[in-house]
């Protein structure tokens, strides 16, 4: 039973968006339709100016708001593995999780297509998904929210969860510089050209992504909201930091 | 069967329906509820075959060797390869995009003619699909005809991102063979000619060079968009998150350019720096390294006596000082550096005295540093001033071909072609009046562009004016210069006289201006092969092999060539006949692997096939403690000769790095005459006023970004909506306006604008940006097309190349895309 959580670190990532892009690809998302977004800031005055980014899949939370709100169920945690998945079966479109969520990792796609002429009216589907470009890949799974969406369903990162889900038992990290491994890793995770991400086992101590947080302070977003995200950031060396729900104080809720 | 419309009802449905198994459609309401196939609830498809091809990515020319994953019959995703030297498994953003290519649902669905006389953007070309045979045919009775007349140089083939040997390479040979200047011509001059050229005046090599980043401890760059646009883009960002995130020491990294982009919000210092005055830093800089007395002696020499004697404004007396692999350091410092103060560069640049001492101090006291720079540096009037002026800090601190330096890229062990074309010339290959006619473009020739390599960018111009020449035949690979070169409305009237060819996959401008469309492969679908960009050095070439066969009929451009080299009269045909196709041009490409084999095993065709790339390391020569050494097998063991130097590493005149380009003093007649400077420093990096022609008040910078995929981008919707992330430009590509500037001319935040030139004006979203200097305005160059597809159509901004004017420097023949002034207004 792994606990498969993502280490993102913000001193490597240069926001090129190939986590984005390659996501898009591997799970056949509309153009915009970002699982794996990058969200670009800037702050400052000419010619003293900041600009920031930051890279941003579903957190996986072991405490998912979405979870938590779901009136049918239709999102849910799967215990083997801790991925927070939907079932495409059981979604009413209502999208409580989407306002539920704090990480807006949540999408509706049957609206205006950011990019006009909709690409769904090219390859439109005949077996009433959203849409059925010839790119599309193989893996289908509506039960766990994997491959086209039908209408009126909120979709979601699943931590590629086709390719995760089949990693050999016990292995503590899917390094993707691994050849015997990297088919396993999510798409994002194994194209991120300055090797930002890490993928591997938070239940497993001695992985690389246990020790990738304990060394270098990885850090969770908006710990205070008790949803306890699989996803860590590591930004800086700096002892300080601020405390999160990690710490042993707080380590009671876990 | 018609079911209740609520959520409940459908859940329950599927739940019975899942253990039926029936098919048949099920129809549920709009709205909220899901539409689901029987069928398709709940069933998990498991089983299927996935086959990886290798092939190399498309989308930039850095050659990322990558996977093609299919499964039945379909492309459906692509990776980096593991074992591939540039990718290392990784992707850019752009590396996903093939897929989309693949099935862009506006290709060209096989070859066609043209049936609309009338050439024009509004004019419907009336293609309809012909047989390749009529498609060669036409064009070999063109070429035929052409010959018999003696007018063979009328016509011309260019082309753009040319790969290998077996498309691009064949091209010369078909050029020599039937007869004309004319083929082929490139488009380095609208690429990056203004950095090979500027170089060569100074280490006499003529290359883009080859960096070993990841042993630099300091990286200095100049416009090159490192983080969006710099091959190799990808393995950039590999060796970014290294020196970055992982190497101790971490490489300091000093980012110039005119807006804030990813670049210069990563490195350590960003200097904002007025357009088209990268030189004078560069020789501010120069200034401080002398003057603070931080250059490498081993490599540049020293004082006699060791005594420092450049001081601000003081001449040094040439017979002090003795050089090691430097020519004119002496010249270059009395003429011109002497003045060239951080004061007086702080003047021209606009930057702060305090940058520009802390940049010069860290780059000079920190080893081994780069100085590299691309066209923001170089795409100006004074652009081979600038090139020399930044490359010569490599000679300073000396990093050429060091460790953590700078180097030339070596070429693959290529087996000779199947036949040789000196074989097949009969007397009008050899003697033929077309050996007395100038290239179109004028490139090497004194009324245009004497010292260029190409000039692309004057070819439509030239034929409509009939000077030299007019034309009659053209046909087009891999560029679209109605679109990509300045000013391209002239080459809208250019090739509406001529007799015109594509071979695009896609529709474009140029194409809609064509008469016969000799619809290439895509990328995925080709056996081609392309020897790497400068990388590492050392060297390295790679195989496209298909992943599916084409999905319609279309012909890779290589064997199109061939084609109809077969149907020319004479012994050509007999040599294209003996070529046969591409694939056997590249069999025997890779018989040179057998002697050679590459480090990964790959010996032959049939191994090449498999792991896609071949290459060799290590790199043969290095510089060391003033010496260069060769690579004896097992180190750096064989100390070259001055004669081996200046026969392998630096080709000048004295063999060594010449701060007093010895080349350009041989063309001095003519570099003082077409560019009106002086005789005494025409030939040392130099400051030199850059011309900023079109108008305006405004400068205007078009960079690429790092969704600009090579050719297509702005006809894939994933690219457009995440091409300027920055702006959040999702549907448009904002034009980057300073909110001072903006208020200044009463433009709101989000407003239209026309932005004008001279030659026109173009539409635009604009929006605030404090990373923009006030006096520049930024957007990428990406859409605006007219033709290109149902997604470029139409799309805003319009084409920044409309209002660009057609300025090349006159030395490096580079195109000045980045030097217009245009004015901004709200519509």
């Amino acid at each position: 039973m792994a606990k498969w959580g993502m280490v993102i670190d913000l001193d490597k990532c240069t926001g090129c968006q190939a986590c984005t892009t390659a996501c898009t690809m591997e799970n056949n998302r509309l153009p915009g339709e970002n699982w794996q977004d990058v969200l670009f800031y800037h702050e400052g005055t000419y010619p003293n100016v900041k600009l920031m980014w930051f890279p941003r899949p579903c957190m996986h939370c072991e405490n998912a708001s979405c979870v938590s709100v779901c009136p049918t169920k239709a999102t849910y945690k799967d215990p083997d593995g801790g991925f927070v998945l939907m079932d495409y079966n059981k979604c009413i479109g209502c999208k409580y999780c989407q306002v539920a969520c704090p990480y807006g990792v949540r999408f509706y796609v049957d609206e205006r297509a950011i990019v006009q002429p909709d690409i769904r009216g090219v390859f439109p589907s005949d077996t009433d998904r959203v849409w059925d470009p010839p790119y599309k890949g193989p893996h289908d799974d509506p039960a766990r929210g994997i491959g086209i969406q039908p209408h009126g369903v909120v979709s979601k990162c699943t931590f590629c969860y086709h390719k995760v889900s089949k990693a050999p038992k016990g292995v503590p990290d899917l390094d993707e510089d691994i050849p015997a491994l990297k088919e396993y890793v999510p798409a994002c995770v194994r194209v991120c050209p300055p090797k930002a991400r890490f993928f591997g086992d938070l239940d497993q101590p001695n992985s690389r992504v246990n020790r990738l947080i304990a060394d270098n302070r990885g850090v969770r977003l908006k710990d205070h909201t008790g949803n306890k995200p699989q996803v860590y950031y590591l930004s800086g060396g700096a002892t300080a930091s601020v405390p999160s729900l990690r710490s042993s104080r707080a380590s009671g809720q876990a | 069967m018609e079911l209740l419309k609520t959520a409940l009802s459908r859940r329950r449905f599927l739940k019975a329906s899942s253990a039926a198994g029936a098919l048949g459609a099920v129809g549920f309401g709009s709205g909220a509820l899901t539409r689901l196939r029987e069928a398709e609830a709940q069933v998990h498809t498991t089983t299927f075959e996935t086959r990886i091809t290798k092939n190399i990515c498309h989308q930039c020319p850095a050659r990322c060797g990558i996977d093609v994953y299919t499964t039945n019959g379909r492309v459906h995703a692509i990776y980096g390869t593991t074992e591939h030297p540039i990718s290392n498994g990784k992707l850019c953003p752009k590396g996903p995009l093939g897929t989309y290519i693949l099935y862009d649902p506006d290709r060209f669905k096989g070859p066609m003619k043209r049936t609309n006389p009338n050439k024009g953007r509004n004019e419907d070309p009336g293609f309809v699909p012909i047989s390749w045979d009529e498609a060669l045919d036409t064009v070999a009775e063109r070429l035929n005809h052409l010959r018999d007349q003696g007018e063979s140089h009328r016509f011309t083939l260019a082309y753009g991102r040319g790969w290998g040997a077996s498309c691009a390479g064949l091209q010369g040979t078909f050029g020599a063979l039937y007869g004309s200047p004319n083929v082929a011509i490139g488009h380095s001059s609208m690429c990056s000619d203004g950095s090979i050229i500027s170089k060569k005046a100074l280490d006499g090599v003529g290359g883009y060079n080859a960096y070993d980043y990841a042993n630099a401890n300091m990286l200095l760059m100049f416009g090159v968009g490192f983080l969006e646009a710099f091959r190799p883009y990808n393995n950039n960002m590999q060796v970014w998150g290294y020196i970055r995130g992982v190497k101790v020491p971490k490489t300091r990294i000093t980012a110039v350019d005119i807006h804030l982009n990813t670049t210069l919000a990563g490195s350590d210092r960003a200097l904002l720096i007025k357009p088209g005055t990268d030189g004078a830093l560069a020789l501010a800089i120069a200034h401080v390294i002398l003057t603070e007395g931080l250059w490498e002696r081993p490599f540049v020499g020293d004082f006699h006596d060791g005594v420092n004697r450049f001081k601000s404004g003081e001449r040094v007396d040439p017979e002090l000082f003795e050089e090691k692999w430097v020519k004119g350091l002496i010249d270059w410092w009395n003429l011109e550096l002497k003045d060239r103060t951080p004061a007086w560069a702080a003047e021209v640049t606009s930057l702060y005295v305090r940058d520009i001492l802390a940049t010069a101090r860290e780059f000079g006291s920190t080893r081994p540093s780069i100085a590299l720079f691309e066209r923001g540096a170089h795409a100006h009037s004074n652009g081979v001033l600038n090139g020399m002026a930044i490359h010569a800090l490599n000679a300073l601190v000396g990093s050429l071909y060091a460790k953590g330096g700078l180097m030339s890229q070596m070429g693959p062990s290529y087996g000779p072609m199947p036949v040789d074309a000196k074989d097949f010339m009969d007397d009008y290959a050899q003697n033929g009046p077309w050996k007395t006619q100038p290239r179109i473009d004028l490139k090497g020739h004194k009324d245009g562009y004497l010292l260029a390599n190409n000039m692309l960018q004057e070819l439509g111009p030239n034929s409509l004016a009939g000077h030299p020449y007019k034309l009659d035949t053209i046909m087009f690979y891999q560029t679209n210069p109605i679109w990509t070169a300045p000013n391209g409305q002239v080459w809208e009237e250019a090739l509406k006289e001529l007799f015109v060819i594509d071979t695009s996959p896609f529709p474009g401008e140029t194409a809609m201006f064509a008469d016969l469309i000799l619809p290439d492969h895509t990328y995925l679908e080709r056996l081609q092969d392309a020897p790497t960009y400068p990388f590492q050095g050392w060297p390295l070439t790679q195989l496209r092999v298909p992943a599916i066969p084409p999905l319609y009929d279309t012909k890779y451009f290589g064997d199109t060539l061939i084609e109809i080299g077969k149907r020319i009269k004479g012994p050509m045909s007999d040599y294209y006949k003996a070529l046969g196709d591409t694939e056997n041009v590249i069999r025997h490409l890779a018989k040179g692997f057998e002697a050679d084999p590459g480090d990964n095993g790959v010996k032959d065709f049939e191994s090449w096939k498999e792991k896609g790339v071949w290459y060799k390391k290590p790199y043969v020569y290095r510089y060391e403690d003033g010496e260069f050494r060769k690579w004896d097998g097992e180190d750096y063991g064989i100390l070259m000769t001055d004669d081996e130097v200046k026969a392998e590493i630096f080709k000048t005149s004295s063999g060594k790095f010449e701060l007093r380009s010895g080349w350009l003093e041989e063309n001095a007649d003519w570099i003082a005459e077409k560019t009106g400077r002086t005789r005494d420093t025409l030939m040392i990096p130099h400051w030199e006023e850059p011309k900023h022609p079109g108008g305006g008040d405004l400068y205007m910078v078009t960079p690429k970004v790092a969704m600009h995929a090579e050719g297509r981008g702005a006809n894939i919707p994933v690219a457009i909506a995440t091409l300027q992330p920055v702006l959040g430009g999702r549907s448009t590509a904002y034009i980057e306006i300073n909110p001072r500037t903006a208020r200044e001319r009463g433009i709101a935040n989000g407003a239209r604008v026309r932005l004008r030139s001279e030659l026109g004006s173009i539409e635009g979203y604009c929006k605030y940006f404090e990373g923009c200097r006030p006096d520049t305005i930024v957007f990428p160059m990406e859409h605006g097309h007219w033709a290109m597809g149902r997604w470029a159509k139409g799309r805003l901004p319009e084409h920044c190349g409309e209002i660009t004017v057609n300025q090349s420097d006159r030395i490096t023949g580079q195109c000045s895309y980045y030097t217009t002034k245009v004015s901004i207004e709200a519509v």
